[in-house]
């Protein structure tokens, strides 16, 4: 057995080293090539879930979101709900939040978009806004005249109109008039502009939640708190967590937030993926079976001839199927070699999507499930054509 | 030892019937140099291919030292070949891939012979049938005669019991073949090397402890004769 599979490794490795060169090169190549196809598509999908997420957690609603139960606009006693959670372990901040639809007129122009009351220390320790400012500065506890407003809302001048939501050149320190869904209509002063590349919140702008709740009439209340854990990926725990506290008001993971709308794209990836990958792998064995087959139509003589003087069929077989092993395998590794080039230049200049820039997120599950279906359909596609010679007549195989 | 019984042998082509052995029976004694001979279309490469394992009668049976090798499944066929028999081709049938050593040494792997055991024993037949100073070159690097050298190195690297041969001067000069044929009685002198060998060339002769000459398929002759006379 042992002497056998040195045997076939001795002639895999004779037909490697003196066999033509080109046609080597060029299988490894392909093979390298369906690698990083198999691979590449995983990490971009992955990485497009990880922006949202990121996204999501970072500017948009934080890992949890609170919202008043069915029927109320508002959460009451805002202060007391805040408390309440941030004793909960593994809970790092809360932020309420006042949601209205608002339009916003700035030197002729207007765009209607959202405007959000901050509590801006509850909303540091939760979002990472703050961090996120292009121009200006963040807004303080005290601050009434003034609000924050996205890039995109604050736009360029001479912008095309028409897309999304832009004052046409907004910049800090100028006045914008923002009319209020209950016909209130205030002035404030642009302190800071922020840029979070987050689609839904570079439209939206922010004052603080004392001027907003003054402009609305409300008092301790508001449409959502923000909550912050300690670690991400473990929201259904701190959700059940929440609830065990006997909170009423519904508790939402950012993902349950987003209303589906991750998984439904994660799903449509995902098909898109499986069609790829199939596409891949029969690629992968139409080529290792023509290379194979080819290889072994050539050397029929030879193959018989080896039978013939005593070499079993199977370390014949083997030999073919270690130098299709031997080609997966170096192509698998210029595979990784190629798709660490392609993921650092796509890390250096990443893919812009609506949600945010896409990084490629190679999960090395994706990398080993790619070796092992890669190495699966080789190992088939190879053994076949050289079964089917080996198992020929020793007589009709040497007469070719 | 070889013991070949009413060796039929029949080709379907289309729906032409062609008898290649028609009851061959034929024994050949350890030691014994023994030449196949006959005009082309005889029945005598599909002899020394029925008696090498590369090919079944339609009817008949061999036996080679006891064993009916015609019972044998294809893997122990295989393991035979590989043990007990030598084989040369007409046309050499080297692997082209591999050094003359590599050829060489190829079916000793296969047995599982240590490195050192397998290199000092091909290394030494290489020398013995002159070629201790081309065990580097692969096929295309060497001549038509050390390519047969090659291939007669390989037959006996695991101490065949048989050695068979096909026409192997068949694409020889005659000086060549000469040395060819010299090695064969060497062997069978000084090794008491049994070998069957196919030829054609009637200067061969001279060389045959006995000769067997084949028609449309049926032993025709049968002449004993001693190594370096002409057979009468």
């Amino acid at each position: 057995m042992l002497s056998g599979l040195k045997v076939s490794a001795f002639l895999a490795w004779k037909s490697i080293q003196r066999g033509s060169r080109g046609t080597l090169a060029l299988t490894i190549m392909i093979i390298a090539l369906i690698f990083v196809n198999l691979v590449f598509l995983p990490s971009i999908i992955s990485g497009v879930v990880v922006t949202f997420d990121t996204q999501s957690i970072d500017f948009d609603v934080g890992n949890l979101v609170i919202e008043p139960r069915e029927g109320n606009q508002y959460i009451d006693d805002v202060d007391s709900l805040q408390r309440k959670v941030e004793q909960i372990p593994g809970i790092t901040g809360t932020s309420p939040r006042i949601t209205a639809g608002a339009t916003f007129f700035y030197r002729g122009h207007n765009a209607a978009s959202t405007l959000y009351g901050i509590n801006p220390e509850g909303e540091r320790s939760v979002t990472r806004i703050a961090e996120y400012m292009t121009a200006g500065e963040f807004l303080s506890g005290g601050d009434t005249g003034a609000i924050i407003i996205g890039a995109t809302l604050a736009g360029m001048e001479g912008e095309e109109e028409g897309g999304l939501p832009s004052l046409q050149g907004v910049d800090v320190g100028d006045s914008i008039k923002v009319a209020y869904p209950n016909g209130e209509t205030r002035t404030y002063r642009v302190k800071g502009i922020f840029e979070t590349q987050s689609f839904g919140v570079d439209t939206a702008a922010f004052v603080t939640t004392r001027e907003m709740s003054e402009v609305l009439g409300l008092d301790n209340q508001a449409s959502a708190i923000l909550v912050k854990t300690a670690v991400n990926g473990r929201e259904e725990e701190y959700k059940r967590e929440i609830l065990s506290y006997g909170i009423q008001e519904d508790v939402l993971t950012f993902r349950e937030k987003s209303g589906g709308f991750v998984e439904q794209a994660i799903q449509s990836f995902n098909i898109i993926n499986a069609i790829s990958t199939l596409v891949s792998l029969i690629i992968a064995i139409v080529v290792v079976f023509i290379v194979i087959f080819i290889n072994t139509v050539n050397r029929r003589r030879q193959i018989g001839i080896l039978k013939a003087i005593g070499i079993d069929q199977q370390i014949i077989i083997n030999s073919y199927v270690l130098q299709v092993l031997f080609i997966t395998a170096v192509g698998a590794l210029v595979g990784i070699g190629l798709n660490t080039g392609v993921t650092t230049y796509l890390t250096a200049y990443p893919l812009v999507f609506p949600g945010g820039p896409v990084y490629p997120d190679v999960e090395a599950s994706a990398i080993l499930r790619s070796i092992a279906s890669l190495f699966g359909v080789s190992v088939v596609a190879g053994y076949i054509p050289a079964w089917r010679i080996a198992r020929e007549d020793i007589l009709t195989a040497i007469r070719g | 030892m070889i013991v070949a019984k009413d060796l039929m042998r029949v080709y379907t082509m289309g729906r032409v019937e062609v008898r290649a052995l028609a009851g061959v029976s034929l024994e050949v004694a350890k030691g014994e140099f023994v030449g196949i001979m006959g005009a082309s279309g005889s029945g005598k490469s599909t002899l020394l291919h029925i008696l090498g394992l590369l090919d079944r009668p339609t009817s008949g049976s061999v036996t080679i030292d006891g064993t009916d090798v015609l019972s044998l499944s294809d893997r122990r066929r295989t393991l035979f070949r590989l043990n007990r028999l030598g084989y040369v081709f007409q046309d050499y049938a080297l692997i082209g891939e591999l050094t003359a050593l590599e050829n060489v040494y190829l079916t000793s792997l296969v047995r599982g012979a240590s490195k050192d055991e397998y290199l000092e024993r091909s290394a030494d037949i290489l020398r013995r049938v002159g070629l201790g100073d081309r065990m580097d070159h692969r096929q295309s690097e060497l001549s038509g005669g050390e390519q047969q050298r090659v291939a007669i190195a390989r037959a006996l690297v695991n101490n065949p019991s048989i050695l068979l041969a096909d026409e192997p001067c068949a694409n020889l000069d005659s000086q060549t073949s000469k040395s060819i044929l010299d090695l064969f009685a060497r062997l069978n002198e000084e090794l008491d090397q049994t070998i069957v060998m196919v030829s054609h060339e009637d200067w061969h002769k001279e060389y045959f402890c006995r000769i067997v000459t084949l028609r449309d398929g049926l032993i025709e002759e049968m002449v004993e004769c001693r190594r370096g006379q002409n057979p009468p």
